[in-house]
């Protein structure tokens, strides 16, 4: 068992989320969630929310600004 | 001889014709690999940008500053490393320098002087068995309320949490792009995500989906 608690795991989620653990660490956060309702849920509303927020959050340039910027690069020497 | 020796330098055939045309070879190479590489990065920047300026004619202004710049600066960009997190480097200095300024908002001098109690601490504010109720309401919320929340934060949160969770950049990415350590990455992405989901839970609770208001509010 590598199980880290859930004051470890509570303290280290969000970079759990964000893929910014050691590769043990990441493995006793794993473990942990798998075993602890609390922290998996807790982890699931973290996952949501990064999940809205890029879908969120897509755009796509205006066709104008896309063909302005190709004529201003036509336009230009490196 | 006279005739073997060398002509005078005036008959010689002009050295640098190659060398421009060779320049110029170069020039409608760097123009043909920024096209394929920088460009279809046009569409998150200007993402990116909205999220910055909060409004469509200064993000458009802003990336087309950017990828002038970019253009400007790609032979000095090193082939094989990160083009994005480049790209995102000027777009960012760009804005401070130059829309930032106009657009200052008092309260965001201070941000990084706001407590943790100011803040709240969403991930003690709510039950266990409410947790499941709260991803599903976030999930429900129109997009337009995510952006609503994201533009009323803080920039430099704002920020922090568009670079690490619509783009994906590394901590250490995200440092280099927003010239901050890495430790204050951490606290601003944290302290934004926090605010973010106590302003979508305030959201869900107006609109009567899913989290009752008296839970959300409850510290």
């Amino acid at each position: 068992m590598t199980d880290c608690g859930c004051e470890k795991a509570k303290a280290e989620l969000e970079e759990y989320l964000h893929r910014e653990l050691s590769d043990a660490d990441f493995e006793a956060v794993t473990e942990h969630l798998a075993n602890c309702a609390d922290c998996s849920q807790e982890h699931l509303v973290a996952v949501t929310l990064t999940e809205k927020v890029r879908k969120a959050c897509q755009e796509q340039a205006p066709a104008e600004l896309k063909l302005a910027i190709q004529l201003k690069i036509d336009a230009l020497r490196a | 001889m006279t005739t073997l020796l060398a002509p005078p330098i005036g008959q010689r055939a002009p050295l640098d014709w190659p060398a421009m045309s060779e320049q110029r070879a170069d020039q409608s190479e760097l123009k043909r690999q920024f096209e394929e590489q920088a460009l279809p990065f046009m569409d998150q920047l200007y993402a990116a940008a909205m999220r910055m300026t909060r409004n469509p004619a200064d993000a458009a202004d802003l990336v087309q500053e950017t990828f002038v710049k970019a253009f400007q600066a790609f032979k000095s960009f090193e082939q094989g490393t990160n083009l994005k997190a480049w790209l995102y480097r000027i777009q960012t200095n760009t804005y401070i320098n130059q829309y930032r300024k106009r657009q200052r908002d008092p309260y965001q001098a201070s941000i990084d002087e706001l407590e943790e109690w100011q803040l709240g601490d969403a991930t003690s504010a709510t039950a266990t068995t409410s947790r499941s109720a709260e991803a599903e309401a976030i999930d429900h919320l129109p997009d337009s309320d995510v952006k609503d929340a994201l533009a009323a934060m803080p920039e430099d949160f704002r920020m922090a949490v568009y670079l690490a969770d619509v783009e994906g950049f590394a901590y250490q990415e995200i440092a280099d792009i927003m010239k901050t350590p890495v430790g204050t990455v951490m606290s601003r992405l944290h302290r934004g995500r926090k605010l973010l989901r106590e302003k979508l839970r305030d959201y869900a609770a107006e609109r009567g989906i899913g989290v009752s208001p008296a839970e959300g509010v409850t510290r």
